[in-house]
């Protein structure tokens, strides 16, 4: 294993597949810069270019400028509360926060450590996995798969404020987020649900209006409302100064950060979960480790850690969703999917030959990540000082900008007018949530989780009735999905004993 | 009157040639669904290699315009965009089964469009694991035990090929629907979750190929390697049942419909389908094609607009009892 390790870095040192994926990485950073232009439309835009590359360049180009995306739209979600990608937007809730209080350059700093220890926890975290990737994917049927989102949905519980009232207020709001993801054909009996009579809506809510409605457009408003920059009206000097306290910071949280990272990996090898979840669950995660209720209100409003859970979780996401594209021909995301286009272009077949026989090309990947990522954050801080200063620009300047960004952004996801009319209305849903003190996140991780958890837990009854619920995973899951609602209440509790 | 009608025609002639010529012009192939899925990936393929074949080497695009299965696109097709030959519309070939089961929402009339043709046909099979005791259809058919079959979801034809078959010919199945891709459901396949799935033979050959599935019955779209395998129409009880299960398997000959907007004038859509039909013969789309494993073959428009007449001119009991069967999807 060590030496397919090492081969797989030998192809990827060649110097022409070198010089593809910093190519990619080229166009990967603007792609995740900019707001609603995703990674898995660029790939496929990119997939024609492949033809004449071999395959490891091809890889190289196409895995190069796919992992920058979630590193480069950490960096718009915390200059401009826009989410850069979709799997970007967790990072919203305190790196835009950081950077009102004129710590975008710490939050920064923190997020592109935190991404850069992601990605390279991810990959070896994959290349240890490699023997057992087969018998784990396999364990995670259906019924699994199914309390995995319940699982995700229990964080809720740590993305709450604590007391009676805030876990209210928490669980409504995720069970909106559930019955928004219930609008559109459903998948059993192909009824159009909540669809209002429209086309647009047949298809469901797509998550980047929606996110770019519910995150960017309070700011946007809250910004014309003050009328100063991001930043307010602090010095424009010490908005630098923090992106080495940053990093200190993922250094200081480290095992939050390998342990979200994890998570990451893990959220990435299940097939079927698709690429926004992990950050959310992350976020939740980080979001536990707030000890008194005095730290868990510094969640939403600027906590470093808030910034350093998603920040890891979606860059080691990426190695783990290779996994089951290549070993078994299953795209965990649509990205996965288009990459699965291109690996069957090149002539190479996903399937158990690539954990055995082809492993040297699988390790090149996982290398292409690590190595896509340690560049990437390089040149982002070579770039920080410049990049934190926009917070500085005057509202006025930075206002048309953004919303041209917004709307674009929103608008590129099925170039349709009723993208437009989505990211308003969530506007508005996010704004009102905003002024009454109602948590968006765990909205969003209704939204994200809804459509999965409906059809998983359809699948289980239907196939096993209600014997899935004896099964031994899911019997632990059910405790962990307790153990996640109760530990606030139970942190909640211990501490006020004290007190 | 005469002389007025002569320089109207006089002028209309240059007219109708420079529209054959696409010198410097861009030509738009709308997809009905985003970037990344199979429809896209032919289009984009096309539009590689279509200029070469089109007077004057126009530029082509791709542009995606997804929702609502296609009918978005269609209906933009079919009443918005101009009839110059520089917009070319692809979309979901269940379309005419929309437009048959009365969807809300259609704005079009799929036989009225000036058909270019179809790029692909899609032969669905099913299969079933092969450590299952059915080596036949005929096995499979007296199987005790339902036999659990994955599917994506109504209007799908991991969905809707085995629900006739369970409707229609009686087999034991057990239809478990809302997996996410057909990929997923061989997943489940795989971890015995489910005993089998349909799909297109292109998607599940691998897996036969492998050995982890045994294709056992297909509809009547046939490519090599399944021409042996019964065929479900032939199966049929009564004609009724028939009928049923060939309008199903009707738009899976017009797989990758190409169309232009209904009141593009003939000679424009001539040129555009000799067009295509050279394109999909060029040597190099056919190595390119290869490699991406799709499989080409052109179905003039001529012959595709006469099978979705003949899907559209059934009779009523046919589609009354079709639409309590088949649901319009993907």
């Amino acid at each position: 294993m060590t030496e397919a390790l090492f081969e797989g870095l030998v192809l990827v040192l060649q110097w022409k597949a070198l010089a593809f994926m910093m190519l990619g990485v080229l166009l990967g950073f603007w792609v995740g810069l900019l707001p609603g232009l995703g990674g898995a439309t660029t790939l496929a835009l990119m997939l024609p270019f492949i033809y004449t590359m071999q395959p490891v360049e091809a890889f190289a180009f196409l895995l190069g400028m796919h992992a920058v995306t979630a590193t480069t739209g950490d960096i718009t979600s915390v200059l401009f509360g826009v989410p850069g990608e979709a799997a970007s937007a967790a990072t919203i809730l305190d790196g835009h926060a950081m950077a009102k209080k004129g710590e975008a350059g710490r939050a920064l700093g923190a997020a592109l450590a935190a991404s850069l220890v992601g990605a390279l926890v991810g990959a070896v975290a994959l290349a240890l996995a490699v023997p057992v990737v087969r018998p784990l994917v396999l364990t995670f049927g259906s019924p699994e798969l199914f309390m995995l989102a319940i699982v995700g949905l229990a964080f809720i519980a740590s993305l709450s404020s604590h007391g009676g009232r805030g876990m209210l207020r928490g669980f409504l709001a995720g069970a909106l987020g559930l019955f928004f993801a219930t609008v559109g054909q459903d998948p059993q009996a192909g009824v159009p649900r909540f669809t209002l009579d429209l086309l647009y809506l047949w298809q469901g809510l797509d998550l980047v209006p929606v996110l770019v409605g519910i995150f960017a457009i309070p700011e946007i408003i809250e910004l014309v409302a003050r009328g100063t920059s991001i930043a307010g009206r602090l010095p424009a000097g010490r908005l630098s100064r923090g992106a080495f306290e940053g990093v200190k910071d993922t250094f200081r949280h480290f095992w939050l950060t390998v342990r979200c990272s994890l998570i990451g990996t893990f959220i990435g090898i299940m097939p079927g979960l698709g690429g926004s979840v992990a950050q959310w669950m992350a976020y939740g995660h980080a979001a536990q480790s707030a000890r008194t209720a005095e730290e868990r209100k510094g969640f939403g409003a600027g906590d470093v850690r808030g910034v350093i859970g998603p920040g890891a979780a979606n860059n080691s996401k990426e190695g783990g969703s290779l996994i089951p594209t290549i070993a078994f021909g299953v795209p965990g995301s649509t990205a996965m999917a288009i990459l699965l286009g291109g690996f069957v272009l090149l002539g190479l077949v996903p399937g158990p030959d690539m954990l055995s026989k082809h492993l040297s090309v699988t390790y090149s990947m996982v290398w292409t990540i690590v190595i896509a990522n340690v560049v990437t954050v390089l040149v982002c801080f070579a770039f920080l000082d410049q990049l934190a200063k926009l917070t500085t620009v005057r509202a006025g300047i930075l206002i048309p900008i953004i919303l041209v960004l917004v709307f674009i952004g929103s608008y590129t996801s099925n170039n349709h007018y009723g993208d437009i009319l989505v990211t308003l209305v969530f506007g508005a849903i996010g704004y009102l949530m905003v002024l009454a003190g109602w948590p968006r996140a765990p909205f969003v991780l209704g939204l994200v989780l809804g459509k999965i958890a409906e059809n998983y837990l359809y699948i289980s009854v239907a196939r096993y009735e209600a014997a899935w619920l004896t099964r031994p995973v899911v019997l632990v899951l059910i405790a962990v999905a307790v153990v996640v609602i109760i530990y606030p209440l139970f942190q909640a509790r211990r501490k006020s004993a004290h007190a | 009157m005469l002389k007025k009608a002569l320089i109207a025609m006089l002028a209309a002639l240059p007219l109708a040639a420079a529209a054959q010529n696409f010198q410097g012009k861009t030509v738009t192939i709308i997809v009905g669904y985003k970037a990344g899925g199979g429809y896209d990936a032919m289009a984009r393929l096309l539009a590689r290699h279509l200029p070469k074949h089109l007077p004057g080497k126009p530029t082509v695009i791709v542009q995606n315009m997804p929702g609502a299965n296609s009918i978005i696109a269609a209906n933009h097709i079919y009443n918005v965009a101009k009839p110059d030959g520089l917009t070319i519309g692809t979309f979901n070939r269940n379309l005419p089964i929309a437009q048959l089961t009365r969807v809300e929402g259609v704005k079009f009339d799929i036989t009225k469009f000036q058909w270019i043709g179809s790029a692909a046909n899609e032969s669905t099979i099913l299969a079933i694991r092969t450590d299952l005791p059915y080596k036949t259809f005929e096995e499979l058919k007296k199987a005790k035990e339902p036999v659990a079959i994955g599917s994506t979801g109504p209007g799908a034809n991991t969905h809707d090929f085995p629900l006739l078959l369970k409707e229609l010919l009686g087999l034991n199945f057990k239809i478990v629907s809302g997996y996410s891709s057909s990929a997923d459901i061989m997943l489940a396949v795989e971890r015995k979750e489910v005993d089998g799935r349909a799909g297109s033979f292109t998607s599940l050959r691998p897996f036969i190929d492998r050995g982890l599935v045994r294709p056992l019955i297909r509809a009547r779209a046939s490519e090599a390697g399944i021409e042996n395998l019964p065929v479900d129409e032939s199966l049929a009880p009564n004609p009724r049942a028939k009928a049923i299960m060939a309008l199903r398997s009707a738009p899976e000959e017009v797989a990758r419909p190409y169309v232009l907007p209904p009141a593009t004038p003939a000679d424009i859509v001539r040129v555009v389908r000799d067009a295509f039909a050279k394109t999909i013969k060029d040597p190099e789309l056919e190595a390119e094609g290869k490699k991406a494993k799709l499989d080409l073959e052109f179905l003039p428009g001529d012959k595709a607009q006469k099978i979705l007449v003949d899907v559209m001119n059934q009779p009523k009991d046919v589609v009354d009892e079709f639409s309590k069967y088949i649901k319009f999807g993907e």
